[in-house]
């Protein structure tokens, strides 16, 4: 009477959550005994008269049902022990409900592991697509990006940018730079960005380039360079970073699947959200190695067809290269000066000889102008 | 152990009644005052990985809280985090409940509690991610709902149908499919219901009456942005 329940039974008249009850099998058939405190009476079911499948949240019980109206009961089992003995002892008569409840069970536990397998195998593949794959997706997703896109980016970045420092609004300096962008931009193709250029004062030695065009260009740079043709190099490897939209590239790749989704699903805001949350280091992004030297071979090529004379990027290089000397080549990002300024001597031999045309301005007057702008320290 | 359901409504406590060296296990955070008899020790259900597993996988507390009357009889307070109804099961070592992630609140020593790997289109569509608690043993068993709990009982291959973010419980011998709540996708999604558990007795399901999902989303309207 005291045994330790091993099934539930339902049926009318008992607990929904099923009567606790003592199953015992025998070559007749299945003993039900009720455990203490429960309202069934003890029965005997002869198998003739039984039905079984499988049950339960993942087939895995033994459903035992008979009797019919409010006589019917339906019996969990889910020993396994028990199992084993209901289908040693029950007559072949029953043998086809079983095996068909055994099928039951085998098949969902068949399309459960299919269904692991392949979603494990999807992540997987997708893991190793982006891992292998990751610079093909960033220039797919890069490449379907819409020029006003980057633009409404790059501005708003360039605004924020601005909006901090002291911008030089017109001079010398100023003119100077927009005849060099002037001279090169007119020799783009289908060139899809209007370039917009800043001179900003900074003791930095550097200019940079967002995307969309926005290009800012520090007075200290003008100030190192000796010569118009040095500055308009530099201007010229910031401007094709452009051009090759590096810039969306590395943060597309900063962003990672996020930008990827919302460029594809068309979404604008988002992307400018993304973007904003990076804010400034969109402006001190650091470009790949890779990026950096298409950057001088393309930025050399548009010297050469601007006609502004290419030695000067040239130049600007080997006295970069004087500082280099402790930097350790793989660390950096960046190739050697020296190793940048050799690479870029062998691509203008490839190019036939032309005759450049000087800047309308005097370099030294611009740099003049710079120094007496300088605020006093 | 002895349990007393204090306030029932939507400020409920349980005040448990401990003999001495009965202890009692309960989610971590759950107690609010006991006896100066009782100790409070961390223990890690099933061994570490037990742990591991049921805090990676189901996202439920790493540790469980033990309250043992070490030192003579006494009683335990605990209160679960959400406001909501407290249900109290009794456990005979043969029924079997599945519990969502947060629907536990304490259990008698002799309950049993592990996570449980649901099937993929369960685990991807039913809402409850694809680890659920299996709880069975014996003794009392302590759940907790958002909102009112409601009790469903299902007669033999009677069918129901619950939204599955109100889910709180159901015995094992029930089974669930997840299906579109419309027969179209579109009216699915419009109708604001999206995915719907058809249950199937028999056995009994525990549903709360308020979806906390949704009340997430009701609420972060009025939390100020910072810029």
């Amino acid at each position: 009477m005291n045994q330790a329940p091993n099934a539930l039974c339902f049926g009318d008249g008992l607990p929904a959550a099923g009567a606790p009850c003592h199953v015992t099998l025998s070559a007749e058939g299945l003993r039900l005994e009720p455990v203490e405190g429960s309202p069934l009476s003890e029965e005997f079911v002869a198998f003739v008269g039984m039905s079984v499948t499988a049950g339960g949240l993942d087939h895995d019980q033994l459903v035992v049902s008979w009797g019919a109206g409010t006589s019917a009961r339906t019996v969990y089992l889910k020993e396994p022990v028990l199992i084993v003995a209901f289908r040693r002892a029950a007559p072949s008569t029953l043998l086809a409900h079983l095996e068909r409840a055994a099928e039951q069970v085998r098949r969902a536990r068949h399309s459960h592991r299919a269904l692991w397998g392949s979603a494990v195998g999807v992540v997987v593949g997708l893991g190793l697509m982006v891992w292998f794959g990751s610079d093909l997706i960033v220039e797919w997703a890069v490449a379907r990006i819409p020029a006003q896109w980057e633009q409404t980016l790059g501005e708003t970045v360039y605004q924020d940018f601005l909006s901090k420092e002291t911008v030089l609004k017109e001079g010398p300096a100023v003119s100077a730079v927009q005849e060099m962008t002037q001279r090169m931009a007119a020799q783009i193709p289908n060139n899809p960005y209007t370039f917009r250029v800043s001179v900003v004062q900074s003791p930095v030695v550097n200019a940079f380039a967002l995307p969309g065009g926005y290009v800012v260009v520090f007075t200290g740079l003008m100030k190192k360079a000796e010569s118009g043709e040095e500055v308009a190099g530099v201007l010229s490897h910031e401007l094709n970073h452009v051009l090759q939209r590096h810039g969306m590239e590395r943060m597309v790749k900063m962003l990672g699947l996020a930008a990827v989704v919302s460029i594809l699903s068309g979404d604008q805001q988002g992307l400018i959200g993304l973007a904003r949350q990076l804010g400034l280091e969109l402006a001190t992004l650091k470009f790949g190695r890779e990026q950096e030297t298409e950057a001088d071979v393309t930025g050399i090529r548009l010297l050469y067809d601007a006609r502004i004379a290419p030695d000067g990027m040239i130049r600007f290089f080997e006295r970069l290269s004087e500082k280099d000397k402790e930097r350790v080549e793989l660390f950096s990002s960046h190739p050697m000066s020296a190793a940048r300024a050799k690479r870029l001597k062998e691509e203008l031999a490839a190019l036939p000889k032309q005759t450049s045309e000087p800047f309308t301005f005097e370099w030294k007057g611009v740099q003049d102008s710079l120094g007496a702008s300088e605020p006093k320290q | 152990m002895k349990c007393e359901i204090l306030y029932p409504g939507a400020f409920p406590m349980v005040r448990v009644y401990l003999n001495e060296a009965e202890t009692v296990k309960a989610e971590s955070g759950a107690m609010v005052a006991a006896s100066p008899t009782i100790d409070i020790e961390s223990k890690m259900e099933g061994g570490f990985l037990g742990a591991l597993s049921r805090k990676m996988l189901s996202g439920e507390k790493f540790f469980f809280q033990t309250l043992r009357a070490s030192r003579g009889a006494g009683e335990v307070l605990l209160a679960p985090t959400v406001p909501g109804e407290i249900v109290l099961l009794d456990l005979d070592g043969i029924n079997e409940y599945m519990v969502q992630k947060d629907g536990f609140l304490a259990g008698a020593e002799g309950v049993k509690i592990e996570s449980k790997m649901q099937s993929f289109t369960r685990g991807l569509l039913g809402g409850e991610g694809f680890f659920i608690l299996k709880i069975g043993g014996t003794g009392q068993l302590i759940l907790n709902s958002f909102g009112a709990i409601h009790k469903i009982e299902l007669k033999p291959n009677e069918e129901y149908i619950v939204d599955n973010s109100h889910l709180v419980a159901w015995t094992s011998t029930t089974t669930y499919n997840i299906e579109k709540a419309s027969s179209g996708w579109i009216a699915s999604l419009t109708s604001g219901e999206g995915l719907v558990c058809r249950f199937r007795g028999p056995g009994v399901v525990y549903i709360q009456s308020r979806n906390p999902g949704s009340f997430g989303n009701w609420i972060r309207q009025f939390i100020p942005v910072s810029e």
